[in-house]
């Protein structure tokens, strides 16, 4: 996955004119992603790690379909619930409610579906009478709590997480934990990027670790995690 | 050959795409209609308002001030108004509808053509709301809604799929360009004098230079203005060689806009 940084941002015909069209060329490649390549079955829980910047939220974003890549394939086989950039899929305008209906349509579910799934969302999150209030007013661990209660009922057959658990309080966490761990032994695929190591194991049967936009591990959790360790210069334990 | 037949293909699928995605479409709609609707009292109001005041304005200024002497002026004037007001409003609305929902884009992977066709669709609801002051209008001034109205659907269709394609196309534009608002405006005011609505098609087919009249023929806003003037004012069915055109305008504006589209589609979330 190639990003071109431009080094010019020209965003008006104006300037592009008079510039005469040269920031087409003016561009460095930032190449986030090359050469990664792999398969995850159905039923899979799969855990990405790497350091920052090693590319994760690149490849979540190709697999959700969110971004092309540059070069190669992709394949996705059934319904994808993302968490990626959590508050992005909120209207701040519309109150909870308008928004649990806004993100079931985005997944293509019709108005009747979301119904019969709208009591039990608004269970989870414990939001009560706040899910009528408008987003905008939330605080950020509401945000979460809503936005996970929404991408956990919508019945995935591939969940994607980024690194979202780290909001809402531990009794929160767990209870995400806990449904995540519920959708999986329902045979769901996860997708699971996370920096808290202490996570992955639990959740994971498999790890990808990624370097500098490179696939270097696949495999078991713990040596994955050995590995990115390694990679970070910190020690094994 | 086999590149036409891909794209074909690929529009095909992308059409599909959309037409699954018509729940999402509806609550765009009832979103946009819903915020416009609790901003201001007069909110509703003031959409069907304004063709309304443009007519007014106009036929004081045309019929009675320079008197150019058109039986039912206002009811001329409102019919050609509506489909335009359509078309240049849901263009440049939706100019900007890729850019206002990039937090969307980014997160969930939906046909991008879900937005500018949403907002088509909250303007088409305007206009269909207008048909009422219209029809009431025409009632009064002796030209009551009659069997020529059933084709009015049709013209609807035109209009709404013709602005569609308009959409579509400055939507990716301005996501590259964002002054490009700009000039849709620009384009649009000058378009509107250029098409027969303030004034009757004939004034154009009388111009004394045939380069000038061809060029102005070439107006692919203009049959479909005509078909709603021939239905509402006119108390006919149009003639066939309208709908062709219309028809003819329709697909162009489509096939331009979802070549753009598609086209750019991809590389829109590197612009945001």
């Amino acid at each position: 996955m190639c990003f071109r940084m431009r080094r010019e941002k020209i965003t008006t015909l104006k300037e592009a004119i008079l510039g005469r069209f040269r920031h087409l060329e003016a561009a460095d490649e930032l190449w986030a992603l090359r050469e990664v390549t792999f398969e995850v079955r159905p039923g899979e829980s799969v855990g990405l790690i790497g350091h920052n910047g090693s590319g994760k939220s690149t490849l979540l974003k190709i697999a959700a379909g969110v971004l092309r890549p540059t070069t190669g394939k992709i394949a996705v086989q059934g319904r994808i619930s993302p968490m990626i950039e959590l508050a992005a899929g909120f209207d701040p305008d519309l109150t909870g409610r308008d928004n649990v209906f806004l993100n079931g349509a985005l997944m293509g579910y019709s108005r009747r579906e979301m119904a019969r799934k709208f009591e039990r969302i608004v269970e989870f999150s414990e939001l009560g009478e706040f899910i009528d209030m408008p987003v905008k007013n939330y605080s950020s661990g509401m945000y979460a709590r809503l936005g996970f209660a929404i991408a956990a009922d919508v019945d995935p057959e591939i969940l994607i997480i980024d690194e979202v658990l780290g909001v809402g309080d531990e009794r929160f966490q767990v209870k995400c934990r806990e449904r995540i761990d519920l959708i999986r032994r329902t045979g769901c695929t996860i997708f699971y990027v996370s920096h808290s190591m202490g996570a992955i194991p639990e959740l994971c049967s498999r790890v990808l670790v990624l370097h500098h936009g490179g696939l270097v591990f696949d495999g078991e959790p713990e040596p994955g995690i050995a590995r990115y360790r390694e990679l970070q210069g910190m020690p094994a334990a | 050959m086999v590149g036409a037949h891909r794209s074909v293909n690929a529009l095909g699928n992308r059409i599909a795409q959309v037409y699954r995605f018509r729940e999402l479409i509806a609550l765009l709609v009832g979103r946009d209609l819903k915020v416009r609707y609790k901003r201001s009292v007069l909110g509703m109001f003031w959409t069907l308002l304004n063709p309304l005041l443009q007519m007014a304005v106009y036929s004081l200024v045309f019929s009675t001030i320079m008197k150019i002497g058109m039986p039912g002026y206002p009811v001329f004037l409102l019919s050609g108004l509506l489909p335009w007001s359509l078309i240049s409003v849901a263009t440049t609305s939706s100019a900007h509808s890729l850019l206002n929902n990039q937090g969307l884009i980014r997160k969930v992977a939906v046909p991008q053509a879900v937005y500018p066709v949403a907002v088509v669709g909250s303007k088409l609801i305007d206009l269909l709301f207008s048909l009422v002051p219209l029809a009431i209008l025409a009632a009064l001034m002796g030209r009551p809604p009659g069997l020529s109205w059933l084709s009015l659907p049709l013209a609807l269709v035109f209009c709404t799929l013709f602005s569609a394609g308009l959409s579509l196309l400055f939507s990716s534009l301005t996501v590259f360009f964002r002054d490009i608002r700009h000039l849709i405006d620009i384009l649009f005011q000058i378009w509107f004098y250029l098409t027969p609505v303030l004034y009757s098609h004939e004034f154009l087919e009388k111009l004394p230079h045939r380069s000038v009249r061809l060029a102005l023929g070439l107006n692919p806003a203009a049959p479909i203005v005509r078909m709603f003037q021939s239905i509402v004012y006119e108390g006919r069915f149009p003639d066939a060689a309208t709908v062709g055109a219309a028809a003819l305008a329709t697909a162009l504006s489509l096939g331009l806009g979802s070549y753009v589209f598609l086209r750019f589609e991809d590389r829109h979330i590197h612009y945001f």
